[in-house]
């Protein structure tokens, strides 16, 4: 068996980024049928395509390196540039949506009452559950850390605590938000202080979620002793994730929810 | 180094590097799900048997692409069928 002469990974034939790539034709055809002809079997099958093809890429990308013993430190150095283009891609998607959130608070217009919370919306208080969760995100900021150290000095019972502490925090902040957003007295429809809300904080809350889940994976392999003291960079990855999650809330509850109240 | 393609015979620290500590090392606890199959999942992994990593554990992974291929593969063909319908002119 030839033995390659570099440090880079040349990985095996797989169908998952073609699959990937229907899977996501699929749900935004899937869209469309939904929003005009009222039918959801292709919006079904895109999503679910869709977390197959996560399940199985991901799930090959840990075969690769726990098991294969592929991912050199030149490989992770590229992962590593990788997650960090990724999460600054997110930051400037998020920058959209402030644009819009401050395009049309700093200077609103005579339809809303030419102010700012417009006439006729009561905002949520932030002194309320919108500090709280500011205070359950910033704690599991300091969680996953602690997670992170355990880690580094081999102590896998203290790993497994904070890192299992950190996604607990995560689901409780999940749920407060869903409290929130039932208790509200404004709902999206609601004008433009509608849209920007629940727009900029609906998708800070999937990603929430999202972060929350890649966390569970890793507590998973965590448990499953598939990290070392020195190479555990999907943990990384998803402590990277998670801190970009609690820094865009700040600047969420900072503006929207503070200055805009 | 590079990629090692012959199973090891000796612990993981091949692997991964003689300086880390290996979670094996530390102290069993009692609490969680304690044996250490990485070992075994590495030996099964690095089997020399031609087999692409997406396949490489057998039926289980066999099932699982070929019910993602069906999900893809007949989307898009119902995709194009509604594409085709969505196309018609329609009389409101």
């Amino acid at each position: 068996m030839a033995h390659q002469a570099h440090s880079y990974h040349l990985v095996d034939p797989s169908p998952w980024p073609i699959f990937g790539a229907i899977a996501a034709l699929l749900t935004t055809s899937g869209l469309i049928m939904w929003f005009h002809y009222n039918s959801t079997y292709l919006l079904t099958a895109g999503l679910l395509s869709m977390a197959l093809v996560m399940l199985q890429w991901w799930r090959d990308i840990i075969r690769e390196s726990t098991f294969q013993g592929h991912h050199t430190p030149t490989v992770q150095k590229g992962l590593r540039y990788g997650m960090i283009l990724f999460i600054t891609s997110e930051a400037f998607f998020f920058l959209g949506f402030f644009w819009a959130f401050f395009h049309s608070s700093l200077a609103p217009t005579p339809e809303l009452g030419g102010l700012w919370p417009p006439t006729g919306i009561y905002p949520l208080n932030p002194l309320e559950v919108p500090l709280l969760n500011t205070a359950i995100l910033l704690a599991s900021g300091v969680t996953v850390t602690w997670a992170h150290h355990s880690i580094t000095e081999g102590n896998r019972k203290q790993a497994t605590q904070a890192l299992f502490l950190t996604i607990l925090l995560g689901f409780y902040f999940t749920l407060l938000q869903a409290m929130e957003y039932h208790e509200a007295s404004f709902s999206i429809a609601d004008g433009v202080y509608g849209s920007t809300f629940f727009v900029a904080t609906g998708f800070h809350g999937l990603h929430v979620i999202i972060g929350s889940t890649f966390l569970t994976v890793c507590l998973l392999r965590l448990i499953k002793f598939h990290f070392t003291s020195n190479h555990h960079f999907g943990f990384e990855a998803a402590a990277w994730y998670w801190h970009f999650v609690d820094v865009i809330w700040l600047f969420l509850y900072m503006s929207i929810y503070w200055w805009g109240s | 180094q590079g990629l090692k393609p012959v199973v090891s015979t000796e612990s993981p620290p091949l692997i991964f590097g003689t300086t880390a500590k290996l979670a094996t090392d530390l102290p069993a606890d009692a609490s969680f799900l304690g044996k250490n199959k990485v070992p075994d999942l590495q030996k099964l992994f690095q089997k020399a048997d031609g087999l692409p990593v997406h396949l490489k554990r057998g039926v289980p992974d066999k099932l699982l692409y070929r019910t993602t291929m069906a999900l893809t593969i007949g989307g898009t063909i119902y995709c194009l069928i509604a594409l085709y319908m969505a196309s018609q002119p329609r009389n409101p």
